[in-house]
C-alpha cells in the first residue's frame, strides 16, 4: 500500500498544508522570541541577517524581572482571570440551567436579555460602570475587574453551556426526581456531572477572555502593583514614543506561556464542549 | 420575584407533595427564577443600567465633566452628514465581513487537515491554537514589530527573495493597511475557527463517508453532502461569536494604525474612543457607538430565529 | 430638562440600588499625584523615591504617585473628572486644563507666588491653563518638536547649517533622498510628531484653521494652498511613503535604523541615542522648525499639575505644590529629567540643566515661538475635537498622497465648520 503515489497525495493533503498552517501560525511567536534575546544594536540594524540571533543576549529578561512588576503582573493576571472564570461559569451555569431545561414565564425574555448583553458596545459602557466602580469604591483594586469582566463573560458562558445542557436527555432527570431528588439535586448530582466537558469548555473560555481583556483594565488598574500583564506591559515598557522592543517580546512571551500550559491540558475539553451544543445527533 | 400562575408550571412528578417551603421551591418556575436571579440581578447592574444609561448619553450635548444637555437626535444627525463617519461605516463592514470569510475558510481547511491521522496531531493542534489565546495585546505588539516599514522582516525576506525591489509600507498605505489589519485578525481568529470546526468534523461517523463512497460520491460530493449539512450548526455559532468579536475589537487597530492613514482604518470602536474620549464629547462618542447596534441586533435575530428552529 | 445627576439619582437609585453611595471624605491623611508616565524614567523616579518620601517626612501626609500609560493620560483624566473619584492631583498636556475646566480648582495664587520667585511666566503659555483669568494648571516645563537631524549626512550633501526656511530644507532634502537618506516626518495618526511639524508649517505659511472668535472658519485660504502645495513637494522629493501610515513610534525606529536623516520629535530621540546608539548620536542634533514667508513656529505641549474639585482638602495639595514648584524642588527634579522638559519660568532661562549637553538649547529657544494646537482659536472643546479628529493631519495627509488641493481643503473646511459652528 505505501507506494510512492500515496507518500505525494498525503504530502499534498497534509503535510504540505499543515506545514503552511503552522509556519504562518507560529511565525509571530518564532519573532518574540528571537526579538527578545537579540541585543538592541542588532534589533535596529538592517544590514544584519533578520531571523537569527547573532549575539543572543537575556539582558531583555534580567530587565523585565528585576525592573518592572512582571511578576506581581502575572500573578494578577491569573488570580483575575480564576476568579471572574469561576463567578462567570457559576452564574452562568445559574441562567443557562433553567433556560435549557424548564419552563417558566419570562423565559424568552431573559433568553433575549441575556443575547442582547453580549452585544453592548464595550465603549458605550465604561464610563458608567466606571461610575459604579467608584461608588463601590473599588477603584485600583482587583475586585473592580473580578466584577465588571463577568458582565461580558456571564452572556456567553450561558450561551454555550445552554447548548450542553440541552444534550443530555431529559429522561435521565425525571427519573431522579421520581427517586425523590429535588431539582437542586437532579441538577448538581446527575445533569452538571454529565456536562463537565462543557462546564470546563465554557470555563477555558472565560478565562481566555479575561487574561486577555485591556480596556476595562486600562481604565480601573492605574496602578502598577495591581496591574495585569497586558495591561503592565505596555503601559510599563512603551514610554513617549519609545517602545522597550526587547523587553516588550520578552513580557509578551512569558505572558503567553501559563495560558498555553492551561490550554495544552484542557483543549480536549474545550473543543468537545464548545460544539456539544450545536452537534447533536 | 416573577412567581407564575400554577398552571403554566408542570405539575411536579412526585404527587400529593405537601405545600412546604420545599415544595414552592420545586415548582419549576419558582426554582427557575431563583437560579436566574443572581445572574440578572448581576447583569441588570452591571450592564442593563450602563447600558441605559449610554443611550440617554447619546441624546445630549455632553461634553466631558459638564452637564449635558438634552439635544434629541441631533447627534445621529450630525453623524449621518458625517464623510468619516460613513467611511467607518465602510471600514467596519469591509473588516468584519472580509476577515469572517477569510478565517472560515481558513478554519476549515485547518480542520480538515488536522482531521487527518498522523503523528504529532495532538501537539500540532495545541500549537496551532496559540495565536488566538495569547493576549492580543501582546501580540500585537509583535505583530508592529512585524510590519514595521523600517524593519519588517516581511520586506526583509521579499526584498532578499528577489520578490520585490524595495520594501513596502504596510501600515502606511492607505489600501495595504486595512489588509495588513485583515490579516492580523485572520491570524488571531482561524485557530478558534479551525479548533472548533475540527470538533465537528469528529462528530461525523465514518459510517456516513463509506455510504457516500459506496453511492460513488466523489471527494467534493462528500464534502458538500455529507461534511458540510453536520458541521453547520457549529459553523454558524462559531461565525456569530467571531463576528461579534470582530466587530467591537479595538485594541488590535489601535495600536497598529490608531486609524490612519487619513482614517483608512478607522472603524466604530476607535471613532467612538476618539470621539467619546479624546474630544471629550461623552454624548457623541455614545451616539457613535451605539449605531453599531442595529447591525448587531440583525445577528440577534439570525441568531434567536436559529435557536428557535433547534 | 433632566441632569445627568439626575439620571444617576434615579436609574442609580433604582437598577443598583445596592450601591454603596460614597463615603464622606476623611481628612488629608493621604495624597495622590497622577501623571502619564515620564518618558525619562529617572523623572518619575526621582519624584516617587526623593521627592515624595521628603514632604512625607515633613507634613506626615502619605503620599502616592500613580502612573498612567502614554497616551493613557485623557482617558484616566476622564475617568477622574466624571466620576469624582480617584487622585487629585493630576497631569495636563495640551489644552487639557481648559477642557476640564469645570473640574479644576482655581490655583492662580500658587501660579502667581511660582511666577513672583522664579522671574515671571511665559506668556505664551496663560492660553492652555488660564481660563477666564484662572489659572487652572500648572506647568512644569514644556515637551518640544522640533527638528532631529544627521549632522554627518547633511555634511555630506554640502549642508553644514541646518536649513532656515522650508524651502531650503526641500533642497537639502531632494539631495539627501537621493543619496538613499530620505527624510521621515509622520503623516498617520499619532499624537504628537504629526501635529509637531505640520501645525508649524501651516502656520509658516499663514495658513489658521479658525479665527480668534472661535466661529469663523478661515481655513479655505491661499495661504492653506501654498502650505499644502509645499507639503506635497516635500512629500514626495524627500520623504518615502510609509510615513502616511507612521504612529510616533516609527520615526524613532527609522532613525535608528539609519534609515531616515531628518525628522520631527521630542528630544527623545537623542536621550536613547546616548543609552543605547551612542555612534547614531555622535551624529545627532536638534535644529529649530525652519521658517515660511510668514514666521516661524513650533507646537506647544505644556505639561502641568493641576488641582481636581473633589479633592478633599484642597488647601493641603496647594501647600503641596507649592512646595513642589518651590525652587529647591523645582530645580532638582527638572534636572533629574535632563533638560527634556523647558520650562515656561523665565528665571530658569539660565539654568544649569541646559549647560551639560547644549544640543538641548534648541528645545528652550523654541518656547518663543510656540503656540498651541488649533492656535489662534480658542483652546476649548472644538479645539479637541479637531485634532482628535485629525482635521489637520488628514488634510496634508490626502494632498501628499496626490489629491488635489481645493478638494482637500473643502472637505477640512466642512469638518471645521461642524465642529466651531454650534459651540
Amino acid at each position: 500500500m505505501v507506494g510512492g503515489r500515496d507518500f505525494f497525495a498525503r504530502l499534498r493533503r497534509l503535510y504540505l498544508p499543515l506545514a503552511v498552517f503552522v509556519v504562518l501560525g507560529l511565525f509571530p511567536f518564532y519573532w518574540m522570541l528571537i526579538t527578545s534575546i537579540k541585543p538592541n544594536r542588532e534589533l535596529y540594524s538592517q544590514k544584519i541577517m533578520p531571523l537569527v540571533v547573532h549575539q543572543p543576549t537575556l539582558k531583555h529578561y534580567v530587565d523585565l524581572l528585576t525592573e518592572t512588576n512582571f511578576l506581581t503582573w502575572t500573578y494578577n493576571t491569573m488570580l483575575v482571570a480564576v476568579v471572574t472564570t469561576v463567578i462567570s461559569v457559576v452564574l452562568g451555569t445559574m441562567i443557562a440551567y433553567p433556560l435549557a431545561r424548564l419552563r417558566f414565564p419570562g423565559a424568552a425574555v431573559v433568553a433575549i436579555g441575556v443575547a442582547a448583553t453580549y452585544l453592548v458596545p464595550q465603549p458605550l459602557l465604561f464610563i458608567p460602570m466606571a461610575d459604579i466602580i467608584n461608588r463601590l469604591e473599588l477603584g485600583n483594586t482587583l475586585t473592580a475587574v473580578m466584577l465588571t469582566y463577568p458582565t461580558l463573560l456571564i452572556p456567553f458562558s450561558a450561551w454555550l453551556l445552554m447548548g450542553y445542557f440541552k444534550s443530555v436527555p431529559r429522561e435521565l432527570e425525571e427519573a431522579a426526581r421520581i427517586d425523590g431528588a429535588s431539582r437542586w439535586q437532579a441538577m448538581t448530582r446527575i445533569v452538571l456531572p454529565l456536562c463537565t466537558p462543557g462546564l470546563l469548555s465554557a470555563g477555558i473560555f472565560a478565562f481566555t477572555l479575561a487574561q486577555n481583556e485591556f480596556l476595562y483594565a486600562l481604565i480601573f488598574l492605574a496602578k502598577s502593583e495591581v496591574r495585569t500583564v497586558p495591561i503592565g506591559v505596555v503601559t510599563e515598557l512603551i514610554r513617549g514614543d519609545v517602545f522597550y522592543w526587547g523587553q516588550l517580546m520578552a513580557g509578551a512571551l512569558l505572558g503567553s506561556i501559563p495560558v498555553a500550559i492551561i490550554y495544552s491540558f484542557f483543549v480536549d475539553y474545550y473543543v468537545a464542549g464548545l460544539t456539544a451544543g450545536a452537534v447533536k445527533s | 420575584m416573577a412567581v407564575g400562575p400554577a398552571s403554566i408550571a408542570r405539575p411536579a412528578p412526585v404527587a400529593g407533595r405537601p405545600a412546604t417551603m420545599r415544595g414552592l421551591i420545586e415548582r419549576e418556575g419558582v426554582f427557575s427564577w431563583l437560579m436566574l436571579a443572581p445572574g440578572v440581578l448581576f447583569l441588570l447592574a452591571f450592564v442593563a443600567y450602563p447600558f441605559f444609561y449610554g443611550i440617554f448619553l447619546s441624546l445630549e450635548d455632553r461634553r466631558v465633566a459638564s452637564e449635558g444637555v438634552f439635544v434629541g437626535l441631533a447627534n445621529f444627525r450630525t453623524l449621518a452628514n458625517d464623510a468619516v463617519f460613513w467611511q467607518v461605516v465602510r471600514n467596519t463592514f469591509m473588516y468584519v465581513c472580509v476577515t469572517t470569510i477569510l478565517k472560515l475558510a481558513g478554519g476549515l481547511a485547518m480542520a480538515l487537515v488536522i482531521n487527518q491521522q498522523f503523528r504529532g496531531r495532538n501537539l500540532a493542534r495545541a500549537f496551532l491554537l496559540l495565536p488566538f489565546i495569547v493576549p492580543t495585546a501582546l501580540s500585537t505588539v509583535a505583530w508592529m514589530w512585524i510590519l514595521d516599514p523600517t524593519f519588517s522582516v516581511v520586506n526583509w525576506l521579499l526584498v532578499h527573495g528577489g520578490i520585490i525591489s524595495s520594501g513596502y509600507s504596510w501600515l502606511g498605505n492607505a489600501s495595504l493597511a486595512m489588509w495588513s489589519l485583515i490579516v492580523v485578525n485572520t491570524w488571531r481568529g482561524t485557530p478558534f475557527y479551525g479548533i472548533t470546526l475540527l470538533a465537528g468534523l469528529q462528530t461525523i461517523s465514518p459510517d456516513l463517508y463509506e455510504a457516500a463512497a459506496i453511492d460513488g460520491a466523489s471527494t467534493t460530493q462528500r464534502f458538500l453532502w455529507v461534511t458540510l449539512p453536520v458541521i453547520k450548526p457549529v459553523l454558524i455559532i462559531v461565525t456569530m461569536f467571531s463576528v461579534i468579536f470582530t466587530f467591537g475589537d479595538f485594541q488590535l487597530i489601535y495600536a497598529l494604525t490608531h486609524g490612519g492613514p487619513a482614517n483608512a482604518t478607522h472603524v466604530f470602536s476607535t471613532l467612538a474612543f476618539d470621539i467619546g474620549m479624546s474630544a471629550g464629547q461623552l454624548g457623541m462618542g455614545a451616539a457613535v457607538a451605539l449605531s453599531i447596534l442595529p447591525a448587531l441586533a440583525a445577528l440577534i435575530v439570525v441568531l434567536t430565529i436559529y435557536l428557535r428552529r433547534e | 430638562m433632566t441632569t445627568r445627576r439626575d439620571f444617576l439619582k434615579v436609574t442609580g437609585g433604582a437598577v443598583a440600588g445596592a450601591l454603596v453611595p460614597r463615603g464622606a471624605s476623611a481628612a488629608p491623611k493621604a495624597m495622590s499625584v497622577v501623571r502619564e508616565s515620564s518618558f525619562i524614567k529617572p523623572f518619575d523616579d526621582y519624584f516617587s523615591k526623593t521627592l515624595l518620601p521628603e514632604y512625607e517626612k515633613l507634613t506626615g501626609i502619605k503620599m502616592s504617585y500613580e502612573a498612567t500609560s502614554v497616551g493613557g493620560m485623557l482617558t484616566r483624566l476622564t475617568t477622574i473628572a466624571e466620576t469624582k473619584s480617584g487622585p487629585e492631583i493630576a497631569m495636563t498636556g495640551l489644552n487639557q486644563a481648559l477642557l476640564f475646566d469645570n473640574s479644576l480648582v482655581d490655583v492662580t495664587d500658587v501660579a502667581n507666588g511660582i511666577g513672583k520667585q522664579l522671574g515671571g511666566w511665559h506668556e505664551n503659555v496663560l492660553e492652555v491653563v488660564v481660563s477666564k483669568g484662572k489659572w487652572k494648571a500648572l506647568p512644569w516645563g514644556n515637551i518640544g518638536q522640533l527638528e532631529v537631524y544627521r549632522t554627518d549626512w547633511f555634511k555630506e550633501v554640502g549642508v553644514t547649517k541646518f536649513p532656515e526656511t522650508w524651502e531650503d530644507l526641500l533642497a537639502a532634502g531632494r539631495l539627501l533622498k537621493k543619496k538613499g537618506h530620505p527624510f521621515g516626518f509622520e503623516l498617520g495618526h499619532g499624537f504628537g510628531d504629526n501635529h509637531g511639524w505640520l501645525y508649524p508649517l501651516f502656520w509658516s505659511y499663514g495658513g489658521r484653521e479658525v479665527d480668534r472668535d472661535g466661529k469663523t472658519v478661515v481655513i479655505d485660504s491661499a495661504e492653506t494652498a501654498k502650505a499644502l502645495d509645499f507639503c506635497r513637494k516635500f512629500y514626495q522629493e524627500t520623504m518615502f511613503e510609509d510615513v502616511l501610515g507612521w504612529t510616533d513610534v516609527n520615526n524613532n525606529k527609522a532613525f535608528f535604523g539609519e534609515q531616515i536623516s531628518c525628522t520631527n520629535n521630542a528630544s527623545s530621540i537623542l536621550v536613547v541615542g546616548k543609552r543605547d546608539f551612542p555612534e547614531i548620536a555622535k551624529v545627532t542634533d536638534h535644529a529649530l522648525n525652519p521658517a515660511g514667508p510668514k514666521g516661524r513656529f513650533h507646537v506647544m505641549n505644556a505639561v502641568s499639575h493641576a488641582l481636581l474639585t473633589h479633592a478633599p482638602d484642597q488647601a493641603a495639595a496647594k501647600a503641596f505644590l507649592k512646595w513642589l514648584y518651590d525652587d529647591k524642588q523645582l530645580s532638582r527634579w527638572l534636572t533629574s529629567a535632563d533638560a527634556y522638559y523647558a520650562p515656561f519660568l523665565h528665571g530658569y532661562d539660565d539654568h544649569p540643566m541646559w549647560k551639560p549637553e547644549p544640543r538641548y538649547l534648541p528645545y528652550k529657544e523654541s518656547l518663543k515661538t510656540t503656540r498651541p494646537h488649533t492656535w489662534p482659536g480658542p483652546q476649548g472643546p472644538a479645539a479637541s475635537e479637531s485634532v482628535a479628529k485629525y482635521v489637520l493631519v488628514d488634510m496634508f495627509a490626502k494632498a501628499c498622497r496626490g489629491d488635489a488641493t481645493k478638494d482637500v481643503i473643502a472637505t477640512a473646511a466642512a469638518q471645521l465648520k461642524q465642529i466651531y459652528k454650534a459651540k
